[in-house]
């Protein structure tokens, strides 16, 4: 039950970011992709039933929010959470590269997929291959920034170290 | 990924397929499902923290903008003057040429409370609905000029499409000439405002005014849309291909106003 409450106030937290202070960033051509971020950290901290869950609801309010496309953030970010899940089983998830790389790859996707959706002509791929690019490469250091930040306030990691399986020693 | 990671779950792979199947399901099916309601009710839940995340960034930016107001609305009192005696004597010479007289528009100042839209926002949710007598498509403008229509209503909300979307078609003109055109949004090869079909006989220039035409029964004549920014030909070349700057400043919406529609013997705007 704790966990459900979680998972609605960070998916309600994110839209109204979404919706509100990140705007006016994204007018400008710069997307933080808050949707992206949110799913990598949930999936990271909780694992890929969570991460898969967490990022088809988050998908799904985005998605309705949009009124145009129902589904398509609702199918890659379900994806990207138990993607994300099943890796962080063997990353160092406290690993600043490691968050890095995956918010990076994350963003790339998840803004590739979505852009897919307004490939209206040829004409229009350098336009959203640069947007899709400039999500990536500003979502990934500014997040992994957030996340360093989170840690030295709550002063102890906020994922721990990949578990070691059982399996993987024997 | 089975090489180095641990053997995936079937509780998680079995939600994975069921996320994944409903999504795809929503892809082909979504766009016929009532969803207006749901939004409906996300905007309620959603405007109180949306107010509560927005009023931190609001109290900044008034304090700059009361100082630019003051100034404004000295450079408005003067100009007023001026407009009430050209109305004066357009009234007259109306009259004149036996053509019906003009009436204003009755605006209802509201608070755009959330946008949708990435990256440039194609909807907005307005803080006044049914109770306060919003209607669906209802013009709604911002102080610069025209932001779209209202397109759903709920009891004390409303949604605006705005005139970035994607289906939005505008009946404008070219203010100083009276060209005629339809202002479309386009997302290829990159967003942006075009005025479709002015032919090429007529002459349009870099940096006039583009309003509506009054041609739509949405939208009430002379609302400032945009700018003309760059003038090309169109591929097929029968038509040219104008592009528009929005006048109002959509990244940056605070407040709007429902350009309410005239009661009953009002007559036309």
């Amino acid at each position: 039950m704790k966990g459900i409450g979680a998972l609605i106030a960070i998916v309600v937290i994110t839209l109204l970011l979404r919706s509100t202070a990140l705007t006016a960033l994204a007018s400008r051509g710069v997307i933080l992709d808050i949707l992206a971020f949110a799913t990598v950290m949930w999936a990271l901290r909780h694992r890929e039933s969570w991460g898969s869950t967490f990022g088809f609801a988050l998908g799904l309010a985005a998605d309705l929010d949009a009124a145009h496309w129902m589904g398509r953030h609702a199918l890659a970010l379900s994806l990207l959470g138990y993607a994300v899940g099943r890796l962080s089983h063997t990353l160092v998830r406290d690993s600043v590269r490691t968050q890095l790389a995956l918010l990076f790859g994350a963003t790339l996707i998840h803004q590739s997929w979505v852009a897919a959706f307004e490939f209206g002509s040829v004409s229009a791929w350098p336009y959203l291959l640069q947007r899709v690019l400039l999500a990536a490469v500003a979502t990934a250091p500014i997040g992994t920034l957030l996340v360093a930040l989170l840690r030295r306030l709550s002063g102890q990691p906020l994922f721990g170290h990949a578990a070691i399986e059982p399996d993987a020693t024997s | 990924m089975g090489g180095f990671l641990p053997p995936a779950e079937r509780r998680s792979s079995a939600l994975l397929g069921l996320y994944a199947a409903l999504s795809i399901l929503l892809l082909l099916a979504g766009d016929r499902l009532p969803t207006a309601s749901l939004r409906g009710l996300g905007a309620i839940v959603f405007t109180p923290l949306d107010r509560l995340v927005l009023s931190v960034d609001r109290m900044a930016g008034a304090w700059r903008e009361n100082q630019r107001l003051h100034q404004r609305l000295a450079e408005l009192e003067v100009e007023n003057v001026r407009l009430k005696l050209s109305g004066l004597e357009n009234q007259q010479l109306r009259q004149q040429i036996g053509l019906p007289a003009w009436h204003g528009v009755d605006l209802k100042p509201v608070e755009i409370v959330a946008l949708s839209g990435e990256p440039i926002p194609v909807a907005a949710t307005l803080s006044a609905g049914h109770q306060q007598g919003v209607e669906v498509g209802d013009a709604v403008m911002a102080q610069d000029g025209l932001l779209g229509r209202v397109s759903e209503v709920y009891p004390s909300l409303a949604r605006a499409v705005l005139l970035t979307d994607p289906n939005s078609a505008i009946a404008c003109e070219v203010e100083s000439t009276g060209v005629l055109g339809i202002l479309h949004s386009m997302t290829a090869p990159r967003p942006r405002l075009v005025l479709t079909g002015v032919p090429l006989s007529d002459t349009v220039r870099i940096g006039q005014q583009i309003v509506t035409s009054g041609f739509s029964s949405r939208y009430p004549r002379g609302i400032r849309v945009g700018t003309v920014m760059r003038v090309g030909r169109e591929t097929s070349g029968l038509t040219q291909d104008i592009e528009v700057a929005p006048s109002a400043r959509l990244g940056r919406l605070r407040y709007g106003f429902v350009v309410m529609r005239p009661g009953p013997g009002e007559g036309p705007r």
